[in-house]
């Protein structure tokens, strides 16, 4: 019934009996309705299609009509993927063990994460069926409303919206002037046929040149107004397009940046943006015109002779085979063209940003040599673009040159015998070619058409992405007192792995909590949440006994202050980016910030001093200057709760020291959450927690870590071994 | 886990912000410039070879940081303008050596159909020519702007509206 995805049909919500494999609808029971229906594309180890059924009670595989699997959800503990090089592997944990399930290539592996996350809700989650279906169905019916083609081309057109009246105008001047420009082939036609030839009518004579005068100065003016009046209706669309994706760009959370590279949202911003303006401004109004045109010359061509009509269009299907024919092999060879070009490009930027890789293994040679290669490569392909570009326009532009010469030939004939005046012949020729023009164009324009819905498509992916942070109507703003809660809380990036798994924690005003856990096991996720960069799936995580999620998150930005693993600064000033954490600054408390963060010495020893400008992302800074920019902003912000994800990671044993020390200043009384590898920077908290693979397995403090033998006693004894291990070492070269 | 009863309040910064040594313009005196050190009393204490310091060059340019030889710091002077005229002739001395940054006062020539941009520009040290890349400059949130050659110098303009159109034209292609 409904169909998801460009995959035609590959996952169907809620289908109907005849869009399922016929052995299901037999074994339905009564009240069991399917959910989904989705086709793999692996079969026994071959390309083929297993289908997985999901009904409210179970899950099923289908392969050629015949069930494979059949399991209850009730037997179903959880799913859980397998990533292999070309395939993936859904799997069922349940009593019984795991079971394979269903297999199917990375192509499909988008349409699968979605009922993983069905099937763990039902399952591993325990959300009632009701909740489920309810959900999905708004879904899907917000999915139909945005995948219409022609929705995408009114939607693109709704974007000139407030400029209607700007759109309007050049398109009443367009055809205005088309119209005027139309007028001097027949103005040609009376000059000839009433005052050459028969040689009398001087009045007449100059009333033509006047005319054709007046004509080219209208036409002039007219381009002039016209050039004005696009490049502000231009400017205004471009400006109302990006500004409106810019903002919802600063709403949607860190999940849609996590799913969209950098490149690729700076290409929408830019170049999609650039398409769907030309479309607007330019090509729409062309194509208007150039259908309007077409229509207008056609029967003044025919008016003037139906015989001659027909021979002008022959070119017309010539040009339109050999145009469709020409693109086909032409995008090989274009393509491969920008193949070669990017490779250049790659190469080049390779060499460039990997050059201390390049230098430290000396490979300066190898890089010329690929590099010089790569050029050869794209040099070469040019050559053959331009030699295959050499057998196709000659070729049109012939069946053209051929219709002109007919044309001459019998037109000449019909003048000669009186049936067709010189005039009109003259005309005709004129208007011939002003007939091809628009076709061309309107060609063209109809591929821009093309390219501009693709762009939209893209522009508006970004527009209705619903991965937004909102504030809830009702959302409050309080002052903290720094009680957290953490209940049940699951959460996954991409729907498939849960980085946190039913998180249970709360912690006491002023408290301070240790993190602890191996990499990856989900520490800096578990802090994250809590500023409301990305949402849980499940569970709640309050702040005071509120839900965040009904906090104004202004308040949540204020109130609590984080340090990053690896801070990003703004292309600023140490100052400035010192500053960012509270308006109004004063110098003096910018200098005690980062005394307080054992910054200002590296500071003053910078000639620009906090006038420094850090560079792109900071990268003017080493990373533990950083790190202790970062924590000098957080200092000033002077928040109720404090995260700190292993802010002495980058850190010298002796500035870490330094730095431990102005931490336990600045969480005083403060709620604080410090993630630490190193567990010596833990020594002053109140309960360590320890994580594991997305859950908390152990909590306390450290000697009550210590009595219970399990992980956290594993990770201190590792490091301390190492540390002791040093000791020796020094020891032993010491007494040499 | 000994330290839970420290933790009873919150420290912020205005209790740090006291930890600052402000010092009093009336209790500091300059007496001696060498070229980029000077002597002088603090407090009623002589120090020598004191090394003084903007921490912000171009947004807080009166903003001064003494340090000792050994780096230790002797305190901050909010606005040395304040000092007596002759401590402050000898100090801003020192400074204008430490901060040698010529202001920009006309551009006569702006060659750029080089990668290195040449400019002949007249400044309060004198006219001089120098080169730079076509990403050279840097606005300050006060609304100077500064340009930076290829070796590193620091060239400002503290004022563009004060500027002829020329010049303020030539500026227009670079920021
Ligand atoms: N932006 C992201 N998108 C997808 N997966 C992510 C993202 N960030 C983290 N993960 C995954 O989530 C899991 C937990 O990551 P997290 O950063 O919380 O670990 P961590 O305990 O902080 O590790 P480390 O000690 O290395 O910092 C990891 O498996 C990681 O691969
Ligand atoms: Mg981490």
């Amino acid at each position: 019934m409904i169909k998801i995805g460009d995959e035609e049909s590959s996952i169907e919500y809620f289908p109907s009996t005849e869009e399922l494999p016929a052995v299901i609808s037999n074994i339905l029971e009564e009240n069991e309705e399917v959910v989904v229906s989705i086709k793999s594309d692996i079969s026994d180890l071959k390309y083929g299609e297993d289908t997985l059924v999901l009904t409210n009670k179970r899950v099923l595989i289908v392969r050629d009509n015949n069930i494979i699997r059949n399991i209850p959800l009730k037997e179903i503990e959880s799913v859980e993927v397998n990533r292999y090089v070309g395939s993936l592997v859904l799997k069922a944990k349940t009593e019984s063990g795991i079971k394979s399930l269903i297999s199917y290539t990375r192509t499909r592996a988008k349409y699968f994460e979605k009922i993983i996350m069905l099937i763990n809700d039902l399952t591993l989650n325990q959300i009632p069926y009701y909740i489920v279906r309810k959900h999905l169905k708004e879904q899907v019916e917000e999915i139909n409303k945005k995948n219409s083609k022609r929705k995408i081309l009114a939607r693109m057109i709704s974007f000139a919206k407030p400029f209607w009246h700007l759109m309007v105008a050049t398109l009443a001047l367009m055809m205005f002037s088309t119209i005027i420009g139309l007028l001097p082939p027949y103005l040609m036609k009376i000059l000839i046929d009433q005052v050459l030839v028969p040689q009398k009518n001087f009045h007449l004579l100059m009333y033509i040149v006047l005319g054709l005068l007046s004509i080219n100065l209208t036409l002039t003016i007219l381009g002039v107004i016209n050039g004005y009046l696009s490049l502000k209706l231009n400017q205004s669309l471009t400006y109302r397009i990006r500004k409106i994706l810019f903002e919802k760009l600063q709403r949607l959370s860190l999940a849609f940046y996590d799913k969209y590279s950098t490149g690729s949202l700076i290409s929408r911003i830019v170049d999609d943006v650039n398409r769907v303006q030309t479309f607007l401004t330019q090509s729409l109004g062309l194509i208007i015109i150039d259908i309007t045109t077409i229509a207008f010359i056609g029967v003044i061509l025919f008016s003037l002779s139906s015989w001659l009509s027909l021979i002008a269009l022959i070119p017309i299907p010539v040009s339109y085979i050999g145009t469709t024919i020409y693109r086909k092999f032409s995008r090989r060879y274009y393509h491969r063209l920008w193949r070669k070009w990017s490779y250049v490009i790659t190469v080049l930027t390779e060499n460039i940003t990997s050059n201390i890789v390049v230098k430290t293994f000396g490979k300066e040679k190898d890089m010329f040599k690929k590099f010089t290669r790569s050029l050869t490569e794209f040099i070469g392909m040019n050559f053959s673009v331009f030699k295959f570009e050499q057998k196709f326009w000659p070729a049109i532009g012939f069946s053209f040159t051929i219709s002109s010469l007919l044309i001459w030939w019998i037109g000449g004939l019909k003048v000669l015998s009186g049936e067709l005046s010189l005039g009109s012949l003259t005309a005709f020729t004129s208007y011939m070619w002003r007939f091809y023009q628009p076709i061309n164009r309107l060609v063209n324009n109809l591929r821009v058409l093309q390219r501009a819905t693709i762009s939209g498509e893209r522009i508006f992916e970004i527009i209705d992405a619903d991965l937004e942070v909102k504030d809830e109507d009702d959302a409050q703003d309080f002052e903290f007192k720094g009680h957290i809660e953490y209940k049940k809380v699951w959460f996954t990036y991409d729907g498939i792995y849960y980085a946190l798994r039913n998180v249970n924690l709360k912690v006491k005003p002023g408290e301070h909590i240790g993190i602890v856990g191996p990499s990856g096991s989900g520490k800096s996720t578990l802090v994250k949440l809590l500023l409301r960069l990305y949402e849980p799936q499940r569970g709640d995580i309050l702040i005071d006994g509120v839900k965040i999620n009904k906090i104004k998150l202004e308040a949540i930005k204020r109130q609590v202050a984080i340090v990053m693993q690896n801070p990003r600064l703004f292309s600023a000033s140490i100052a400035e980016n010192i500053s960012l954490g509270k308006e109004n600054v004063t110098l003096e408390e910018i200098i005690t910030a980062a005394k307080a963060a054992k910054a200002h010495d590296f500071i003053m020893k910078l000639p620009e001093a906090y006038d420094t400008h850090v560079g792109l992302n900071g990268s003017r800074l080493s990373g533990g200057e950083r790190q202790r920019i970062a924590i000098a902003a957080a200092i000033l912000k002077n928040p109720k709760i404090l995260i700190l994800d292993e802010p002495t990671s980058a850190l010298d044993a002796i500035t870490e020291e330094e730095v431990t020390e102005a931490i336990d200043n600045l969480t005083r009384g403060r709620t604080t959450f410090i993630i630490a590898h190193r567990l010596s920077t833990l020594r002053n908290v109140d309960k360590i927690i320890v994580m594991d693979r997305g859950g908390i397995v152990e909590e306390g403090t450290h000697e009550e870590l210590m009595k219970k033998d399990g992980l956290y006693k594993k990770l201190y004894e590792s490091q301390f071994k190492g540390f002791l291990k040093q000791q020796k070492k020094v020891e032993e070269i010491v007494a040499k | 886990m000994q330290s839970r009863f420290v933790r009873e309040t919150m420290t912020s910064i205005e209790e740090w912000i006291k930890q600052l040594r402000i010092l009093d313009p009336k209790r500091v005196r300059v007496y001696e410039a060498f070229v980029d050190t000077v002597n002088m009393e603090i407090n009623g204490k002589i120090y020598c070879n004191v090394k003084p310091r903007r921490p912000f060059p171009y947004t807080h340019p009166e903003y001064i940081i003494f340090f000792a030889e050994d780096d230790t710091e002797l305190g901050i002077l909010t606005d040395y303008r304040k000092l007596d005229r002759m401590s402050r002739k000898r100090l801003e001395r020192v400074l204008k050596i430490i901060y040698y940054i010529p202001q920009i006062k006309r551009i006569i020539k702006l060659d750029t159909t080089k990668s290195r941009y040449e400019w002949e520009i007249e400044t309060d040290k004198g006219v001089v020519v120098i080169k730079t890349w076509s990403r050279c400059t840097r606005w300050l949130p006060n609304g100077k702007l500064l340009i930076y050659d290829v070796d590193g110098n620091v060239y400002i303009v503290e004022d563009i509206s004060k500027l002829d159109p020329k010049s303020r034209a030539y500026l227009d292609i670079v920021a």
